[in-house]
Protein backbone atom coordinates (compact mmCIF):
# COMPACT_ATOMS: atom_id res chain seq x y z
CA UNK A 1 0.00 0.00 0.00
CA UNK A 2 2.67 2.49 1.00
CA UNK A 3 4.77 1.61 -2.05
CA UNK A 4 1.75 2.18 -4.28
CA UNK A 5 1.03 5.56 -2.73
CA UNK A 6 4.62 6.72 -2.92
CA UNK A 7 4.83 5.61 -6.52
CA UNK A 8 1.70 7.62 -7.20
CA UNK A 9 3.19 10.68 -5.53
CA UNK A 10 6.38 10.49 -7.57
CA UNK A 11 4.47 9.99 -10.80
CA UNK A 12 2.27 12.98 -9.94
CA UNK A 13 5.33 15.19 -9.50
CA UNK A 14 6.82 14.00 -12.77
CA UNK A 15 3.51 14.41 -14.62
CA UNK A 16 3.32 17.94 -13.22
CA UNK A 17 6.70 18.71 -14.77
CA UNK A 18 5.45 17.36 -18.10
CA UNK A 19 2.24 19.41 -17.89
CA UNK A 20 4.17 22.63 -17.25
CA UNK A 21 6.35 21.94 -20.27
CA UNK A 22 3.31 21.22 -22.43
CA UNK A 23 1.53 24.38 -21.23
CA UNK A 24 4.60 26.46 -22.02
CA UNK A 25 4.52 25.15 -25.56
CA UNK A 26 0.80 25.70 -26.00
CA UNK A 27 1.16 29.43 -25.39
CA UNK A 28 4.14 29.67 -27.70
CA UNK A 29 2.59 29.82 -31.12
CA UNK A 30 -0.57 30.95 -32.88
CA UNK A 31 -0.19 34.63 -33.54
CA UNK A 32 -3.30 36.06 -35.18
CA UNK A 33 -3.36 39.45 -36.88
CA UNK A 34 -3.84 42.07 -34.13
CA UNK A 35 -6.95 44.21 -34.30
CA UNK A 36 -6.80 47.98 -34.72
CA UNK A 37 -4.38 50.36 -36.40
CA UNK A 38 -0.74 49.53 -37.02
CA UNK A 39 2.11 50.77 -39.18
CA UNK A 40 2.28 49.50 -42.78
CA UNK A 41 5.49 47.63 -41.91
CA UNK A 42 3.87 45.85 -38.95
CA UNK A 43 0.89 45.02 -41.12
CA UNK A 44 3.21 43.57 -43.77
CA UNK A 45 5.01 41.47 -41.14
CA UNK A 46 1.74 40.04 -39.83
CA UNK A 47 0.37 39.42 -43.33
CA UNK A 48 3.60 37.64 -44.19
CA UNK A 49 3.21 35.37 -41.18
CA UNK A 50 -0.35 34.50 -42.22
CA UNK A 51 0.73 33.87 -45.82
CA UNK A 52 3.50 31.51 -44.75
CA UNK A 53 0.99 29.67 -42.56
CA UNK A 54 -1.24 29.27 -45.63
CA UNK A 55 1.72 28.18 -47.76
CA UNK A 56 2.77 25.58 -45.18
CA UNK A 57 -0.79 24.32 -44.82
CA UNK A 58 -1.17 23.97 -48.61
CA UNK A 59 2.15 22.12 -48.96
CA UNK A 60 1.25 19.83 -46.07
CA UNK A 61 -2.09 19.10 -47.75
CA UNK A 62 -0.21 18.02 -50.90
CA UNK A 63 2.19 15.83 -48.91
CA UNK A 64 -0.52 14.20 -46.77
CA UNK A 65 -2.75 13.55 -49.78
CA UNK A 66 -0.02 12.03 -51.96
CA UNK A 67 0.93 9.66 -49.13
CA UNK A 68 -2.43 7.97 -49.66
CA UNK A 69 -2.67 5.09 -52.11
CA UNK A 70 -5.53 6.80 -53.95
CA UNK A 71 -5.00 10.57 -53.65
CA UNK A 72 -7.70 13.12 -54.42
CA UNK A 73 -6.11 14.68 -57.53
CA UNK A 74 -8.41 17.71 -57.49
CA UNK A 75 -7.45 18.49 -53.89
CA UNK A 76 -3.76 18.17 -54.75
CA UNK A 77 -4.14 20.47 -57.78
CA UNK A 78 -6.11 23.02 -55.73
CA UNK A 79 -3.37 23.02 -53.08
CA UNK A 80 -0.48 23.36 -55.55
CA UNK A 81 -2.34 26.19 -57.30
CA UNK A 82 -2.68 27.97 -53.96
CA UNK A 83 1.05 27.42 -53.40
CA UNK A 84 1.89 28.84 -56.83
CA UNK A 85 -0.27 31.92 -56.23
CA UNK A 86 1.26 32.48 -52.78
CA UNK A 87 4.89 32.04 -53.88
CA UNK A 88 4.30 34.35 -56.85
CA UNK A 89 3.60 37.10 -54.32
CA UNK A 90 6.32 36.04 -51.87
CA UNK A 91 8.95 38.60 -52.95
CA UNK A 92 6.47 41.40 -52.14
CA UNK A 93 5.96 40.12 -48.57
CA UNK A 94 9.24 41.61 -47.38
CA UNK A 95 9.07 45.42 -47.62
CA UNK A 96 12.10 47.07 -46.05
CA UNK A 97 11.53 47.69 -42.33
CA UNK A 98 9.14 44.74 -41.85
CA UNK A 99 11.59 42.61 -39.87
CA UNK A 100 11.85 42.27 -36.08
CA UNK A 101 11.59 46.05 -35.79
CA UNK A 102 7.99 45.78 -37.06
CA UNK A 103 6.98 42.56 -35.32
CA UNK A 104 9.03 41.25 -32.41
CA UNK A 105 8.24 37.62 -33.19
CA UNK A 106 9.30 37.97 -36.82
CA UNK A 107 11.85 35.36 -37.85
CA UNK A 108 13.02 37.39 -40.85
CA UNK A 109 16.77 37.90 -40.77
CA UNK A 110 18.34 41.26 -41.59
CA UNK A 111 20.30 39.74 -44.51
CA UNK A 112 17.03 39.55 -46.47
CA UNK A 113 17.59 43.25 -47.07
CA UNK A 114 21.38 43.50 -46.89
CA UNK A 115 21.74 40.54 -49.31
CA UNK A 116 18.72 41.42 -51.43
CA UNK A 117 20.14 39.81 -54.59
CA UNK A 118 20.75 36.49 -52.82
CA UNK A 119 17.30 36.58 -51.24
CA UNK A 120 15.61 37.31 -54.57
CA UNK A 121 17.48 34.39 -56.15
CA UNK A 122 16.37 32.06 -53.34
CA UNK A 123 12.77 33.23 -53.70
CA UNK A 124 12.92 32.68 -57.47
CA UNK A 125 14.31 29.18 -56.96
CA UNK A 126 11.33 28.43 -54.71
CA UNK A 127 8.87 29.83 -57.28
CA UNK A 128 10.42 27.59 -59.95
CA UNK A 129 10.12 24.43 -57.83
CA UNK A 130 6.54 25.25 -56.82
CA UNK A 131 5.54 25.89 -60.43
CA UNK A 132 7.00 22.50 -61.39
CA UNK A 133 4.99 20.96 -58.57
CA UNK A 134 1.87 22.71 -59.81
CA UNK A 135 2.49 21.52 -63.41
CA UNK A 136 2.84 17.95 -62.18
CA UNK A 137 -0.42 18.25 -60.24
CA UNK A 138 -2.24 19.71 -63.26
CA UNK A 139 -1.03 16.75 -65.36
CA UNK A 140 -2.61 14.48 -62.74
CA UNK A 141 0.53 12.35 -62.47
CA UNK A 142 0.74 11.75 -58.73
CA UNK A 143 4.12 10.02 -58.99
CA UNK A 144 5.50 13.15 -60.63
CA UNK A 145 4.01 15.22 -57.79
CA UNK A 146 5.60 12.91 -55.21
CA UNK A 147 8.94 13.18 -57.02
CA UNK A 148 8.77 16.99 -57.04
CA UNK A 149 7.90 17.30 -53.33
CA UNK A 150 11.48 16.80 -52.20
CA UNK A 151 12.88 19.52 -54.49
CA UNK A 152 10.10 21.87 -53.38
CA UNK A 153 10.78 21.25 -49.69
CA UNK A 154 14.48 21.71 -50.38
CA UNK A 155 13.84 25.15 -51.87
CA UNK A 156 11.86 26.18 -48.75
CA UNK A 157 14.69 24.94 -46.56
CA UNK A 158 17.34 26.59 -48.74
CA UNK A 159 15.81 29.97 -48.03
CA UNK A 160 14.97 29.26 -44.36
CA UNK A 161 18.51 28.11 -43.55
CA UNK A 162 19.95 31.40 -44.79
CA UNK A 163 17.32 34.04 -44.21
CA UNK A 164 15.29 32.85 -41.24
CA UNK A 165 16.26 32.94 -37.57
CA UNK A 166 14.39 30.53 -35.40
CA UNK A 167 12.59 32.10 -32.47
CA UNK A 168 11.80 30.14 -29.37
CA UNK A 169 8.54 31.01 -27.62
CA UNK B 1 36.45 0.66 -6.59
CA UNK B 2 36.43 2.30 -3.21
CA UNK B 3 33.46 0.42 -1.84
CA UNK B 4 33.61 -1.48 1.41
CA UNK B 5 36.52 -3.90 0.87
CA UNK B 6 34.73 -6.81 2.53
CA UNK B 7 31.75 -6.87 0.19
CA UNK B 8 30.17 -9.39 -2.09
CA UNK B 9 30.21 -9.09 -5.84
CA UNK B 10 26.57 -8.80 -6.91
CA UNK B 11 25.07 -8.96 -10.39
CA UNK B 12 23.17 -5.71 -9.90
CA UNK B 13 21.99 -4.58 -13.34
CA UNK B 14 20.68 -7.06 -15.86
CA UNK B 15 21.68 -6.89 -19.53
CA UNK B 16 18.46 -5.25 -20.77
CA UNK B 17 18.71 -2.38 -18.24
CA UNK B 18 22.29 -1.62 -19.23
CA UNK B 19 21.68 -1.96 -22.95
CA UNK B 20 18.59 0.30 -22.81
CA UNK B 21 20.53 2.85 -20.76
CA UNK B 22 23.46 3.15 -23.16
CA UNK B 23 21.33 2.93 -26.31
CA UNK B 24 19.20 5.80 -24.98
CA UNK B 25 22.36 7.81 -24.34
CA UNK B 26 23.64 7.17 -27.86
CA UNK B 27 20.35 7.61 -29.70
CA UNK B 28 19.36 10.76 -27.77
CA UNK B 29 22.67 12.34 -28.71
CA UNK B 30 22.31 11.15 -32.28
CA UNK B 31 18.74 12.48 -32.53
CA UNK B 32 19.91 15.85 -31.27
CA UNK B 33 22.65 15.98 -33.90
CA UNK B 34 20.33 14.77 -36.67
CA UNK B 35 17.58 17.28 -35.82
CA UNK B 36 19.20 20.01 -37.92
CA UNK B 37 19.78 18.54 -41.34
CA UNK B 38 19.00 14.82 -41.18
CA UNK B 39 15.36 14.60 -40.21
CA UNK B 40 14.90 11.14 -41.79
CA UNK B 41 17.64 9.72 -39.55
CA UNK B 42 16.14 11.71 -36.68
CA UNK B 43 12.84 9.91 -37.26
CA UNK B 44 14.42 6.45 -37.40
CA UNK B 45 16.33 7.18 -34.22
CA UNK B 46 13.04 8.31 -32.66
CA UNK B 47 11.32 5.02 -33.52
CA UNK B 48 14.16 3.15 -31.85
CA UNK B 49 13.74 5.36 -28.77
CA UNK B 50 9.98 4.61 -28.76
CA UNK B 51 10.78 0.90 -28.63
CA UNK B 52 13.43 1.36 -25.92
CA UNK B 53 11.24 3.52 -23.67
CA UNK B 54 8.23 1.21 -24.03
CA UNK B 55 10.43 -1.78 -23.30
CA UNK B 56 11.98 -0.08 -20.26
CA UNK B 57 8.55 0.75 -18.80
CA UNK B 58 7.44 -2.85 -19.37
CA UNK B 59 10.70 -4.09 -17.83
CA UNK B 60 10.01 -1.84 -14.84
CA UNK B 61 7.09 -4.11 -14.02
CA UNK B 62 8.38 -7.58 -14.99
CA UNK B 63 12.18 -7.24 -15.15
CA UNK B 64 14.76 -8.41 -12.68
CA UNK B 65 14.81 -7.03 -9.11
CA UNK B 66 16.75 -3.80 -9.60
CA UNK B 67 14.89 -2.96 -12.84
CA UNK B 68 11.46 -2.82 -11.20
CA UNK B 69 9.82 0.49 -10.32
CA UNK B 70 8.45 -1.10 -7.16
CA UNK B 71 12.02 -1.75 -6.01
CA UNK B 72 13.19 1.87 -6.31
CA UNK B 73 10.36 4.42 -6.55
CA UNK B 74 9.81 5.94 -3.09
CA UNK B 75 7.46 8.51 -1.62
CA UNK B 76 8.36 12.06 -0.52
CA UNK B 77 9.11 10.96 3.06
CA UNK B 78 11.62 8.28 2.17
CA UNK B 79 13.13 10.51 -0.52
CA UNK B 80 13.63 13.39 1.93
CA UNK B 81 15.12 11.04 4.50
CA UNK B 82 17.56 9.78 1.88
CA UNK B 83 18.34 13.34 0.78
CA UNK B 84 19.46 14.13 4.34
CA UNK B 85 22.00 11.31 4.26
CA UNK B 86 23.51 12.48 0.99
CA UNK B 87 25.92 14.92 2.65
CA UNK B 88 27.65 12.07 4.41
CA UNK B 89 30.77 10.88 2.66
CA UNK B 90 30.00 7.25 3.45
CA UNK B 91 29.91 5.21 0.24
CA UNK B 92 26.47 4.56 -1.21
CA UNK B 93 25.28 0.98 -0.72
CA UNK B 94 21.76 1.06 -2.17
CA UNK B 95 21.35 -2.17 -4.19
CA UNK B 96 19.92 -0.38 -7.22
CA UNK B 97 18.56 3.11 -7.76
CA UNK B 98 18.49 5.19 -4.59
CA UNK B 99 15.34 7.33 -4.01
CA UNK B 100 16.92 10.38 -5.69
CA UNK B 101 18.07 8.29 -8.63
CA UNK B 102 14.53 6.96 -8.88
CA UNK B 103 13.24 10.50 -9.39
CA UNK B 104 15.79 10.95 -12.14
CA UNK B 105 14.77 7.70 -13.90
CA UNK B 106 11.03 8.42 -13.73
CA UNK B 107 11.44 12.04 -14.86
CA UNK B 108 13.72 11.09 -17.77
CA UNK B 109 11.36 8.32 -18.91
CA UNK B 110 8.35 10.66 -18.74
CA UNK B 111 10.08 13.46 -20.65
CA UNK B 112 11.24 10.89 -23.22
CA UNK B 113 7.59 9.87 -23.61
CA UNK B 114 6.60 13.51 -24.17
CA UNK B 115 9.52 13.78 -26.58
CA UNK B 116 8.60 10.82 -28.79
CA UNK B 117 4.87 11.50 -28.39
CA UNK B 118 5.17 15.05 -29.72
CA UNK B 119 7.66 13.89 -32.35
CA UNK B 120 5.02 11.61 -33.87
CA UNK B 121 2.79 14.63 -34.65
CA UNK B 122 5.38 17.37 -35.17
CA UNK B 123 5.61 19.23 -38.48
CA UNK B 124 8.79 20.88 -39.72
CA UNK B 125 8.84 24.59 -40.64
CA UNK B 126 9.02 23.69 -44.35
CA UNK B 127 5.97 21.40 -43.92
CA UNK B 128 8.08 18.97 -45.93
CA UNK B 129 8.85 16.64 -43.06
CA UNK B 130 6.65 15.54 -40.21
CA UNK B 131 6.13 12.72 -37.77
CA UNK B 132 4.31 9.60 -39.00
CA UNK B 133 1.05 10.78 -37.42
CA UNK B 134 1.38 14.41 -38.56
CA UNK B 135 -1.26 13.95 -41.26
CA UNK B 136 -3.78 13.74 -38.38
CA UNK B 137 -3.12 17.39 -37.41
CA UNK B 138 -3.19 20.75 -39.19
CA UNK B 139 -0.01 22.55 -40.20
CA UNK B 140 -0.49 25.09 -37.42
CA UNK B 141 -1.13 22.48 -34.72
CA UNK B 142 1.78 20.40 -36.03
CA UNK B 143 4.02 23.46 -35.68
CA UNK B 144 2.86 24.05 -32.12
CA UNK B 145 3.56 20.42 -31.30
CA UNK B 146 7.01 20.80 -32.85
CA UNK B 147 7.64 23.71 -30.48
CA UNK B 148 6.64 21.57 -27.50
CA UNK B 149 9.00 18.93 -28.93
CA UNK B 150 11.83 21.47 -28.76
CA UNK B 151 10.87 22.73 -25.30
CA UNK B 152 10.67 19.24 -23.84
CA UNK B 153 14.10 18.55 -25.29
CA UNK B 154 15.41 21.47 -23.21
CA UNK B 155 13.85 19.78 -20.17
CA UNK B 156 15.49 16.49 -21.19
CA UNK B 157 18.87 18.20 -21.51
CA UNK B 158 18.47 19.68 -18.03
CA UNK B 159 17.57 16.25 -16.60
CA UNK B 160 20.56 14.62 -18.30
CA UNK B 161 22.93 17.28 -16.93
CA UNK B 162 21.47 16.79 -13.45
CA UNK B 163 21.79 12.99 -13.78
CA UNK B 164 25.45 13.19 -14.84
CA UNK B 165 26.22 15.72 -12.06
CA UNK B 166 24.67 13.37 -9.50
CA UNK B 167 26.73 10.42 -10.75
CA UNK B 168 29.89 12.56 -10.58
CA UNK B 169 28.90 13.69 -7.08
CA UNK B 170 28.76 10.03 -5.97
CA UNK B 171 32.09 9.36 -7.67
CA UNK B 172 33.95 12.31 -6.13
CA UNK B 173 32.21 13.00 -2.82
CA UNK B 174 31.14 9.50 -1.85
CA UNK B 175 33.89 7.67 -3.76
CA UNK B 176 31.21 5.35 -5.15
CA UNK B 177 31.60 4.47 -8.82
CA UNK B 178 28.10 4.09 -10.27
CA UNK B 179 29.31 4.17 -13.87
CA UNK B 180 31.22 0.88 -13.99
CA UNK B 181 28.30 -1.19 -12.68
CA UNK B 182 26.09 0.29 -15.41
CA UNK B 183 28.63 -1.10 -17.91
CA UNK B 184 29.59 -4.43 -16.34
CA UNK B 185 26.42 -5.04 -14.34
CA UNK B 186 28.55 -6.04 -11.34
CA UNK B 187 28.85 -4.17 -8.09
CA UNK B 188 30.51 -4.75 -4.75
CA UNK B 189 27.92 -4.48 -1.97
CA UNK B 190 28.11 -5.17 1.80
CA UNK B 191 25.65 -8.02 1.43
CA UNK B 192 23.80 -9.86 -1.32
CA UNK B 193 20.37 -8.20 -1.73
CA UNK B 194 19.06 -11.40 -3.33
CA UNK B 195 17.71 -9.78 -6.50
CA UNK B 196 15.20 -11.76 -8.50
CA UNK B 197 15.88 -12.47 -12.18
CA UNK B 198 13.29 -12.40 -14.94
CA UNK B 199 12.73 -15.44 -17.19
CA UNK B 200 13.95 -15.13 -20.81
CA UNK B 201 10.47 -15.38 -22.31
CA UNK B 202 9.39 -12.19 -20.56
CA UNK B 203 12.35 -10.49 -22.15
CA UNK B 204 11.46 -11.87 -25.59
CA UNK B 205 7.81 -10.85 -25.16
CA UNK B 206 8.76 -7.30 -24.14
CA UNK B 207 11.12 -6.86 -27.09
CA UNK B 208 8.55 -8.22 -29.52
CA UNK B 209 5.75 -5.95 -28.26
CA UNK B 210 7.96 -2.83 -28.07
CA UNK B 211 9.34 -3.35 -31.57
CA UNK B 212 5.86 -4.07 -32.98
CA UNK B 213 4.38 -0.89 -31.46
CA UNK B 214 7.29 1.25 -32.67
CA UNK B 215 7.02 -0.26 -36.14
CA UNK B 216 3.26 0.38 -36.27
CA UNK B 217 3.78 4.01 -35.18
CA UNK B 218 6.53 4.47 -37.79
CA UNK B 219 3.96 3.42 -40.42
CA UNK B 220 1.56 6.06 -39.11
CA UNK B 221 -0.72 3.24 -37.90
CA UNK B 222 -1.63 2.57 -41.52
CA UNK B 223 -1.21 -0.92 -42.83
Amino acid sequence: MTTLMSKGATLAVALGIGAVIAAGGAFAHNDPMPKGKMTPAAHAAHMRHENFEKLGAAFKAVIDETKKSNPDKALVARSTKAMATLTAGLPTWFPRGSGVEARAKSEAKANIWTDAAGFTAAASASQLQVSKLNQAAISGDMDAVRAQIRATGGSCKGCHDKYRQEKKS
Amino acid sequence: MADAPSGVRVRLWDGPVRLVHWLLVGLTGFSWWASDDHLDWHQWSGYAIVALVLFRIYWGFVGSGSARFSSFVRGPGATLAYLKTMRSRAPSTTPGHNPMGALSIVAILLVLLVQVGTGLFAVDIDAYQGGPLSDRVSFDLGRQIAEIHELSFRALQALVVLHVCAVLFYLVWKRTDLIRPMITGQRLLPSDPGLSRAPWWKLALGIAVAVAVAWALSKGLRF
